[in-house]
């Protein structure tokens, strides 16, 4: 029983992470948006996975809000920003493809060494997992600080939230569904104000590309 | 009866910030006064009934540890609560008709909510019972003067003095937050209940003690950590002002009396000693400065920096008796300082209200336009004559005595057997003296140039009496400098077992009759106010009935003999510089002025003078040479820092992350 969802744990944070690094080697946003998007399904199964042989029915509805937010209101409203800009490609991020999966793979080994102690004293089935939700984590802001077109950063703001998530998920078995709602409507208000913000900076610069923000200096 | 007090005083401070927000013009000025004087009325309440039952009050309500608040009012706090009281009361009621002149002009609605605000994070602060509380409501209060500071913010000068007042208030509170940290000694509750118990090694004890004068100097304004004070208070509305100076000021004092004397419960004798030399030095360099000016309300705030070098000759002398075990004495100092405390509060609250009538009037503080004033505003003048010769400290007013009580203090150093306190307290003794007189001649000056002799100006000559409501606030602080300086044989009592509350000093009960005496061994004086009072009263009945018998009672009318000139004209008069002129030559190499005259003479004759220019600046010398080389390390650092903000949004980002990454680093790899 534990072998299995110790598995099924380590199968969705693994699946997780790798459309996490989708967007260090694609260039097109319609790929990064349904990288988002199998993301959260992934990040839904494993909550649900969770629920199911934890025992948390909580974890359930969360599952279903993952689903319903992440997996589709966010995509659409990102697929019609990415109708819009869309065609502003990630053409000359400040590290390269390979440097950028390189040192993603450091960031996972990392990732690994700084959660060791947590995994050596766990007796959680999803130990194992764990350090793939760390990793992913790193990757997000790793994404968010090489990148330089607005739509970009805020998708890979939104992974991060994923890995934060699951990373809340497997250490702890869900964390109550009040704090979990609340997580979901600041992700969500976040998201929006990110949103406004990339309108907002297209209107003024003509692109979305934040490199430009430094030109607000005097 | 005490929870529902501080309930009362809470809400109706509340109350009038609000007030001031919601409504406009004469309703809103009259509903922030109200809620103001309520609020301040119920503090003072709290205050009386908890000092005279001498009660310790915890207020437990359920929901305040939640805010992480806790309040407690011991005897101590009580004192000042009845200080806040005083004041605040006198001032919202002076406020609402001082605030009518602003309106249209400058945002009543900043200044009535911001004023309730200050009021209440004043009642709130002598309250606290742990770090947070304390530290919080500090910065409430600091933050809300510095807006009531501003108000005035298209005057010349008011900016810059509210971004001096918060620069250095800052200074001060980042060593009062190390203060703090350091006493808790790793207790992250941060209750002053476990500081009292901490024991901490004698040099962490003074370490805290610096830092803590440090942080409670800049706001008392002990030189040389004054600057802000002549700068904030002169352009801060008059009511504001008088709170300022009569009560925030003070809290510097609460603040060094918590720490020093209730949290630490003392220290070695060099603590007093350095408490005693800069109250010294405040005192007499404070009345130096106040000579010099010319501006009634900065001088006015001069004479604070001198009054609270009086407050500090008490609280040093205190600590230092207290540490060579001499407690009767150490009681004597520390109810010289409280008592100075709650009579400068009064005196100077008036005073800065009475300021505030003259500006009133006649739209300027520059005394060299003034005179005249007694005439047209002559209860204003008498409120202020009141609160001149309490500050100089003329029986039978509140000033002498407890200036007198400080003097008494000061004398029993000769019972210290040590070369340093034998050498050092005369010379705080004749310091002391020193400024009390120079402090007369300060005020001479005020009200001579600025209420005697001919209008020096148009404004000062169409000067009308203030309104009713100003007037009232003022009389509130006559009736308290009066009441105060007649009765200390109830007001000494009191203050020792506000003193005695704190248990850690054990005060010897006082037996008090009419007088003001201290049977201390070896040191004794009395003074009976009252007697004084009274003998005055006497001496003017019988001078009356002298007059009304013997002399020639007929009036005549006749011109002011002028030396034989024909007109007399109010260029003619004595000047403000002129009879501070004396003081300046003697004080030359501590003032250095420099003077400027510019003769502009008709071109066809030197004997025709068209125009005489004379301008004459005092130079604070050693504060340049305190603060330059602060404010360019200051300066430099600043741009060394703003290196760091490349104004690129990845590099923040990156920070981010690398601070993330650091934090785990540490985090796995510490232990």
């Amino acid at each position: 029983m534990d072998a299995t969802f110790s598995q099924l744990a380590m199968l969705g944070s693994s699946l997780m992470l790798i459309f996490g690094l989708i967007l260090l080697w694609r260039r097109r946003v319609p790929a990064y948006i349904n990288a988002f998007t199998g993301q959260s399904v992934a990040l839904a199964g494993v909550a649900g996975a969770t629920g199911y042989f934890g025992t948390e029915s909580e974890l359930y509805w969360v599952a279903a809000f993952v689903l319903l937010l992440k997996g589709l209101v966010i995509p659409s409203l990102l697929r019609r920003m990415g109708r819009r800009f869309g065609s502003e490609r990630e053409l000359d991020p400040y590290v390269n493809t390979a440097t950028s999966l390189l040192l993603a793979g450091l960031l996972v080994l990392f990732g690994y060494a700084v959660m060791r102690p947590l995994v050596v004293t766990s007796r959680l089935p999803t130990r194992a997992s764990m350090a793939l939700a760390m990793g992913l984590i790193l990757v997000s802001l790793f994404v968010i600080v090489t990148r330089k077109k607005a739509l970009t950063q805020v998708v890979g703001f939104l992974m991060l939230e994923n890995g934060i998530a699951l990373l809340a998920i497997l250490g702890t078995y869900g964390i109550p569904l009040i704090v979990e709602l609340g997580v979901f409507l600041d992700a969500l208000l976040g998201f929006l104000v990110m949103q406004i913000f990339v309108y907002r900076i297209h209107e003024t610069f003509e692109t979305i590309d934040v490199e430009q923000l430094s030109r607000l200096r005097h | 009866m005490a929870p529902e007090l501080l309930l009362l005083s809470v809400a109706g401070y509340t109350a009038g910030a609000l007030a001031a927000l919601a409504f406009r013009g004469m309703v809103g000025r009259a509903l922030v006064a109200a809620g103001a004087l309520g609020g301040s009325l119920a503090t003072l309440a709290l205050g009386a009934w908890c000092l005279a039952t001498g009660a310790t009050l915890v207020f437990a309500a359920p929901w305040l540890p939640l805010t992480g608040f806790a309040l407690r009012a011991d005897s101590l706090s009580a004192f000042f609560l009845i200080v806040v009281g005083l004041a605040a009361a006198a001032a919202s009621l002076y406020g609402f008709g001082y605030s009518a002149h602003y309106d249209g002009r400058y945002s009543l609605r900043l200044l009535g909510a911001m004023f309730n605000v200050l009021l209440l994070s004043l009642t709130v602060q002598v309250l606290a019972d742990n770090a947070l509380t304390f530290l919080v409501t500090w910065e409430v209060m600091s933050l809300s003067a510095y807006f009531l500071v501003l108000t005035e913010h298209d005057q010349a000068g008011t900016v810059r003095a509210a971004n001096w007042y918060l620069g250095v208030t800052h200074a001060g509170f980042a060593a009062l937050i190390a203060a703090f940290l350091v006493l808790a000694a790793g207790d992250m509750t941060g209750s002053f209940a476990a500081m009292r118990s901490v024991g901490l090694t004698p040099g962490t004890r003074n370490l805290v003690f610096l830092l803590a004068l440090v942080g409670f100097g800049t706001k008392a304004g002990v030189i040389p950590l004054h600057v802000w004070l002549p700068m904030a208070h002169p352009v801060a509305p008059s009511h504001v002002s008088a709170v300022l100076s009569g009560v925030v000021i003070k809290m510097g004092v609460y603040g060094l009396m918590r720490v020093t004397l209730d949290l630490l419960g003392g220290g070695p004798a060099w603590w007093g000693g350095i408490v005693l030399g800069l109250g010294a030095v405040s005192a007499l360099l404070g009345v130096l400065y106040a000579l010099m000016e010319h501006d009634l309300k900065r001088l006015l705030a001069y004479h604070s920096v001198e009054n609270m070098g009086i407050i500090l000759l008490g609280v040093g002398a205190g600590l230092m008796f207290q540490s060579y075990g001499l407690p009767a004495l150490a009681t004597l100092g520390f109810i010289a300082g409280l008592y100075h405390t709650l009579n400068h509060a009064c005196f100077k609250g008036l005073l800065f209200l009475g300021a505030g009538s003259v500006q009133y009037a006649t739209k300027t503080r520059n005394m060299e336009d003034l005179g005249g004033l007694i005439k047209r505003m002559p209860r204003t003048a008498a409120c202020f004559l009141v609160g001149a010769a309490a500050i100089s400290a003329l029986p039978p007013l509140n000033g002498f005595a407890s200036e007198w009580l400080v003097f008494q203090t000061l004398m029993g150093g000769a019972l210290v057997p040590r070369p340093e306190v034998a050498i050092g307290m005369p010379i705080a003794v004749a310091m002391l003296a020193l400024s009390s007189g120079l402090a007369v001649a300060c005020f001479v000056k005020a009200f001579g140039i600025t209420f005697l002799a001919l209008p020096r100006s148009t404004d000062a000559a169409r000067a009308r009496e203030v309104p009713a409501s100003m007037q009232v606030g003022m009389l509130l602080l006559v009736g308290m400098c009066v009441a105060l300086g007649v009765t200390p044989f109830l007001v000494v009592p009191a203050l020792s077992r506000a003193l005695a509350g704190l248990g850690r000093i054990p005060v010897t009960p006082i037996g008090f009759s009419l007088h003001l005496p201290f049977s201390v061994a070896g040191v004794t004086g009395e003074m009976s106010p009252l007697l004084l009072a009274v003998g005055l009263a006497l001496l003017g009945v019988l001078t009356a009935i002298v007059l009304r018998l013997l002399a020639d009672r007929r009036l005549r009318v006749g011109d002011t003999w002028g030396c034989g000139r024909i007109g007399q004209t109010p260029r003619m008069e004595y000047t403000a510089t002129a009879f501070a002129e004396p003081l300046r030559r003697v004080f030359a190499e501590l003032y250095r002025p420099t003077e400027d005259l510019s003769i502009d003479f008709h071109p066809k004759s030197k004997y025709f003078v068209r125009s005489i220019a004379y301008r004459s600046e005092v130079q604070p010398w050693f504060e340049r040479l305190l603060y330059t080389p602060v404010l360019s390390a200051l300066r430099g650092a600043a741009a060394r820092v703003r290196q760091v903000q490349a104004g690129s949004l990845h590099l923040y980002l990156a920070y981010l992350t690398i601070a993330l990454l650091v934090l785990l680093v540490v985090a796995r790899w510490s232990r």
